[in-house]
């Protein structure tokens, strides 16, 4: 900028433009590139344009004709709460089981405190990665071919899904502690497990809960629907609802999975800030 | 913790004040974890003990034989995959952006320093990302399946309702943390209001933005691989029919290919979130 002012220039006319010759010839590419790649997509998923407009007032009439006088007593009834409370213990179990095996695994997985950097590091991430990146529905699937409609695969499905969660961001919050103490407990010939209990966990304790509440939240949330291929709980009400065409019941099981889930990230939420309060 | 154990007047605590100080909250403690175990025995109870159905699962070795049908790769499936891989990229890719498309109205509304009017724009925009937050990508799909019916552009829909939630509320945090400086100097200037937004702070909250948009696009690959199980499209589609048609090596083959999509997705989302930072 300094530079330009300066030196006088030769040819003052010279229009001003925030982004010089090669630059913006890479800017404009990026944005053509962009526009191309979109306008194929568009053609190779064949998707109609021309409905899309119409969409909204479709979408308007049909939530109006069929789905508005939500069937409030449906899910008022005890039976439907059951399956909540149903619901709510799988989401805990699930949770608690991930968070448990995700200790280990973010312990192995952390860069700085993994027992081997050449064996067990690459290890632990694969199965974190492995965990997490198969979606909690191909997890219940898979769960209920092998063992059977019920309860027990949704729990199993969203422990291997809590793992994979839990345990990439135990990794990394491991991988951001302060090496002082546990460079000084290793001098002082501390073993492993010394090193873990006394210097790395203390550290890390405040984070892991908030990561432990976070967990909660979201395999609550995959709970809902976990049912829905067979796994128990509120999932399981409104696919029968659905192949029912009952829509009045699945908008009012709809409205009950909001309301639950809202109510489950009001008080992580609360709990969350208190737990970073104490730090 | 560090409440209790301040003293309750100016005066400085004795000793017994903190030793029973300590002593209260080691019981809390005590409650608090013998509260959880109880519900650990109490689901575990009811989920496992009660509602399984032991009979059918049978012992370990029946178990081992159902999962023994999974191992094993259906090497004749492959070219009929790369078809619904590029389909599930696409949907993706459309997905995010049509999602970062609709999250602009929730993101202005959402933070509280930019929001038009704040007793009613803002609880609208916190109630917009809650709610595509709250509801599960599978009913969302289902949701568009049943107003445009069956195809890629359900699947498009869905992920864009879905994503508005999270890119909206990281945006809406970018956009109350932002030096109030540039803006504050526009507006001096004479600037109106888009010409606020797009000089004072769209420059200081890119880079966050296209960091969590790159994010919730591999995430969002994730979650278009499992769109088809509803009839959306995609590699999810491939899965429910290796599924209903029993052919168990054609399942792991496709969940290994899903697997491979999202490794790509990671490494070029690490890669691009690097260059945006």
């Amino acid at each position: 900028m300094n530079r330009a002012l300066d030196r006088q220039p030769a040819t003052p006319q010279r229009e001003w433009s925030r982004f010089k010759f090669p630059g913006s010839l890479i800017k404009y590419g990026i944005w053509l590139s962009i526009l191309v790649f979109l306008a194929y997509t568009v053609k190779y998923l064949d998707i109609p344009l021309d409905r899309l407009l119409g969409m909204f007032g479709r979408l308007g009439s049909t939530l109006a004709n069929r789905y508005y006088p939500p069937d409030i007593e449906y899910i008022m009834d005890l039976d439907y709460l059951e399956y909540v409370v149903e619901t709510i213990q799988m989401a805990y179990l699930g949770a608690l089981f991930g968070l448990l095996a995700s200790i280990p695994l973010g312990w192995f997985g952390s860069y700085n405190m993994t027992p081997s950097r050449l064996y067990v590091f690459p290890i632990a991430r694969l199965i974190s990665m492995g965990c997490r990146s198969v979606h909690e529905m191909i997890w219940a699937i898979l769960f209920v071919t092998i063992i059977g409609f019920g309860m027990l695969p949704g729990v199993l499905a969203l422990t291997f899904f809590c793992t994979g969660f839990a345990a990439k961001l135990f990794a990394e919050e491991i991988e951001a502690i302060d090496m002082g103490p546990v460079d000084a407990m290793r001098a002082s010939g501390a073993n492993l497990f010394q090193i873990m209990l006394f210097g790395v966990f203390p550290q890390v304790r405040v984070a892991f809960t908030g990561i432990a509440i976070y967990t909660w939240d979201v395999a609550f949330r995959a709970a809902t629907v976990v049912g829905f291929f067979g796994a128990g709980g509120m999932g399981w009400y409104l696919k029968r609802n659905i192949l029912q065409i009952e829509t009045e019941r699945v908008a009012a099981i709809l409205l009950s999975i909001i309301f639950l889930v809202l109510i489950s990230e009001v008080l992580s939420a609360w709990a969350r800030a208190r737990v970073m309060k104490m730090k | 913790m560090n409440k209790a154990l301040a003293p309750p007047t100016a005066a400085k605590p004795t000793v017994d004040d903190i030793i029973r100080s300590q002593r209260r909250t080691r019981y809390a403690r005590g409650a608090f974890f013998t509260l959880l175990l109880i519900m650990v025995v109490w689901s575990v109870k009811v989920t496992v003990i009660d509602d399984t159905d032991w009979a059918r699962i049978g012992s370990l070795a029946n178990v081992l034989k159902a999962t023994n049908r999974f191992i094993g790769i259906d090497f004749s499936l492959f070219p009929t995959l790369i078809g619904p891989a590029i389909e599930t990229l696409m949907i993706a890719c459309l997905g995010t952006l049509l999602g970062v498309i609709l999250c602009i109205p929730a993101a202005w509304f959402g933070a509280h320093n930019i929001t038009p009017y704040k007793p009613i724009t803002y609880p609208l925009a916190r109630l917009m990302m809650t709610l595509s937050r709250s509801i599960h990508e599978i009913v969302w799909a289902l949701f568009f399946v049943a107003a445009v019916g069956l195809g890629p552009l359900a699947g498009v829909l869905a992920l864009a309702v879905r994503s508005i939630g999270f890119i909206a509320k990281m945006t809406a945090e970018a956009i109350e943390d932002i030096d109030p400086g540039p803006v504050d100097a526009i507006r001096a200037t004479g600037g109106n209001d888009f010409q606020v937004v797009i000089y004072g702070i769209l420059p200081q909250v890119l880079p966050q933005v296209l960091s969590v948009v790159v994010f919730e696009w591999e995430i969002n690959i994730r979650r278009s691989a499992i769109l088809g199980l509803v009839g959306a499209g995609g590699l999810g589609l491939v899965f429910f029919r290796q599924m209903n048609t029993f052919n168990y090596h054609g399942v792991t083959t496709v969940i290994l290919a899903i697997l491979l999509l999202i490794l790509l997705g990671e490494v070029f989302s690490y890669f691009a979130r690097k260059a945006v930072i």
